[in-house]
């Protein structure tokens, strides 16, 4: 599946960000907008979550796949 | 009765009564006919939009209201896995939604226990994994009647009382969920999905601005005082650090895929297109995830020295704290149906589980599929008064089988996801890693060693799960001639890639449930 559709990849986005990262982010400083680092760190995470997945779905729609 | 409580009260009345009403009307032209599939699945003809809010509205039940501002209260940083797990999981959910939803489709299967069935070429393991998946499904019910309990004592001011607001929870969800099924589910969330949106909204700007004068003020608070809260493994020794963070992360993002209320809302879908674009977009709700552990950090500067069970309270503490009583009522009509509907949806779960794989296995049954619904909707109801009555007679049982709940059922993940993408495993070999994972699971969790040398026990009892799986599979008894025999098209599943464009269904998928 991986062969004909590289693309999938990015949705291990979310996993590398939540949780390959996690002992980077696991801090209080320093602070981004007043957010603890984590939180930022997540937040960030949480949003960057659907442009992971849209770009596995635009792969799929440039193969014609979805 | 204080005006106050009056006046939530009536609010709450009034939005049971719409509940009910909206419920009802979903069923509206699609009553006859249709059976078994129509009532589970809603007909396999929810578009994109409703696919959405039904999978927003399971995902985001009572816990997020009362236990994920109760563990912010307590611990802090650790309640993030829930988004951690949720985003993971709805992201591969773009691989194994339409994988599952081509299958079911395929074979016209309507549960994940059929699909169990229908892999494995064997009636009794569906009914098999239909009874497991019951003992795990039935706490959460109780559960969502306990969180709801708890709501509703709180935001009529304690005009309902505790015993009446779990029968309130009970008689709601069950009169549309067996009359409307998933489709009314769908309907409902609708509004549930308006008000917390609403409500969340509202408060992560009024929350802090009322009792801090901003943002700024409540993060350097929390900052310079709470530290402890704001990085693993949280406040007060949770032993929750970063490894048990990542493994439950991820052990739950494997298990939501699978799990049988997810899969309800998989085979709904009119197509694949629908599951992959609802796939970019649940992940966004899970910003609102924050909002609540935020308030219930909040509540710690606010309402100091709530313990046990109270903590669950920190939220709706400061609503009653801080607002007028209608806007009471409102936030607990919000918090109510984040009872509401994923209860209606566990219940219709266990009802299509027991109607087509338990009792239809029973041969005076198999071929009558009229009977199969009647049946699954006495299971509904059944199963919604069992949990109800256990709620009233024996609270404890319920809750000490919902600790193994979650990583009961994820010793489902390899005979299902590995099962259904590999045809070398054998039945005996998911069945025994089933029996290895399941019982490592109760004896670890019963025993309180979980989480166990910093790794969620679930985890843990997943990779012997796999490995007694892969081993049973290589050098175990292999399967019979007539199951050797079945084509791979016909035992696997796999992405169905692009929908075939029909007539009815527009390119924007963006379509109400009516199909």
């Amino acid at each position: 599946m991986l062969k004909k559709r590289p693309h999938l990849l990015w949705l291990l986005g979310p996993y590398v960000l939540y949780l390959a990262a996690l002992p980077l982010a696991d801090r209080v400083h320093p602070t981004v907008l007043g957010l603890p680092f984590l939180f930022f760190w997540l937040l960030l995470a949480t949003l960057l979550t659907p442009v992971a997945v849209f770009l596995a779905w635009r792969g799929d729609r440039a193969r014609g796949r979805a | 009765m204080s005006g106050n409580a009056a006046v939530a009260s009536a609010i709450f009345g009034v939005f049971m009564l719409l509940t009910v009403a909206l419920g009802l009307l979903a069923v509206r032209g699609h009553g006859r006919g249709g059976g078994l599939t129509e009532w589970s699945v809603g007909g396999r003809s929810l578009g994109t939009v409703f696919i959405w809010v039904l999978m927003a509205g399971e995902g985001y039940t009572s816990f997020s209201y009362l236990g994920a501002a109760g563990w912010g209260y307590n611990y802090g940083a650790p309640v993030l896995y829930v988004v951690a797990y949720l985003s993971c999981g709805y992201a591969i959910g773009y691989v194994v939604g339409p994988t599952l939803w081509a299958y079911a489709r395929r074979h016209g299967l309507v549960s994940i226990t059929d699909m169990v069935a229908h892999r494995y070429g064997r009636p009794w393991v569906g009914a098999l994994v239909a009874v497991l998946a019951t003992v795990c499904l039935l706490p959460y019910i109780q559960l969502q009647i306990t969180g709801m309990g708890v709501v509703v004592s709180t935001i009529s001011y304690g005009a309902i009382s505790l015993n009446w607001a779990y029968f309130i929870a009970f008689a709601v969800t069950t009169t549309f969920v067996v009359v409307s099924g998933l489709r009314g589910s769908a309907w409902v969330s609708v509004l549930k999905d308006v008000l917390v949106i609403g409500t969340l909204g509202f408060l992560a700007v009024y929350v802090p601005l009322h009792y801090f004068g901003g943002y700024g003020p409540f993060l350097d608070r929390m900052v310079a005082e709470k530290p402890a809260w704001l990085t693993f493994s949280g406040h007060g020794g949770s032993g929750m650090g970063g490894g048990w963070f990542v493994t439950t992360s991820f052990l739950n993002s494997l298990t939501v895929v699978i799990f049988p209320t997810t899969v309800a809302g998989y085979l709904g879908a009119r197509n694949a297109d629908a599951l992959r674009r609802n796939a970019i977009l649940l992940p966004f709700y899970n910003v609102l995830l924050f909002v609540p552990m935020l308030l219930g950090m909040a509540a710690i500067f606010v309402v100091p020295g709530l313990t046990g069970a109270g903590s669950n309270l920190a939220l709706f503490k400061l609503v009653v704290d801080s607002l007028p009583a209608w806007a009471v009522g409102v936030i607990g009509v919000a918090g109510a149906l984040s009872s509401i509907v994923p209860m209606a949806v566990f219940m219709l779960v266990i009802g299509t589980m027991w109607g087509r794989s338990v009792l239809g296995a029973i041969p005076r049954l198999a071929q009558r599929p009229e009977r199969q619904t009647a049946a699954a909707r006495i299971v509904v109801v059944g199963a919604g008064a069992l949990a109800l009555l256990l709620t009233y007679t024996a609270p404890n049982t319920l809750v000490r089988l919902s600790l193994i709940s979650y990583e009961g059922m994820a010793q489902l993940v390899p005979m299902i996801l590995l099962g259904l993408m590999w045809r070398r495993l054998t039945l005996w070999g998911a069945l025994s890693g089933l029996v290895v994972g399941g019982a490592l699971v109760c004896a670890l969790v019963f025993t309180e060693h979980d989480p166990v040398w910093g790794v969620n026990a679930g985890a843990l009892a997943l990779v012997a799960n796999v490995l007694v799986a892969l081993a049973v599979s290589w050098w175990g008894p292999r399967p019979g001639p007539a199951e050797a025999a079945r084509p791979d098209d016909e035992v696997l599943a796999r992405d169905p890639g692009r929908d075939p464009e029909p007539a009815d269904a527009p390119a924007g998928g963006v379509v109400s449930g009516r199909g």
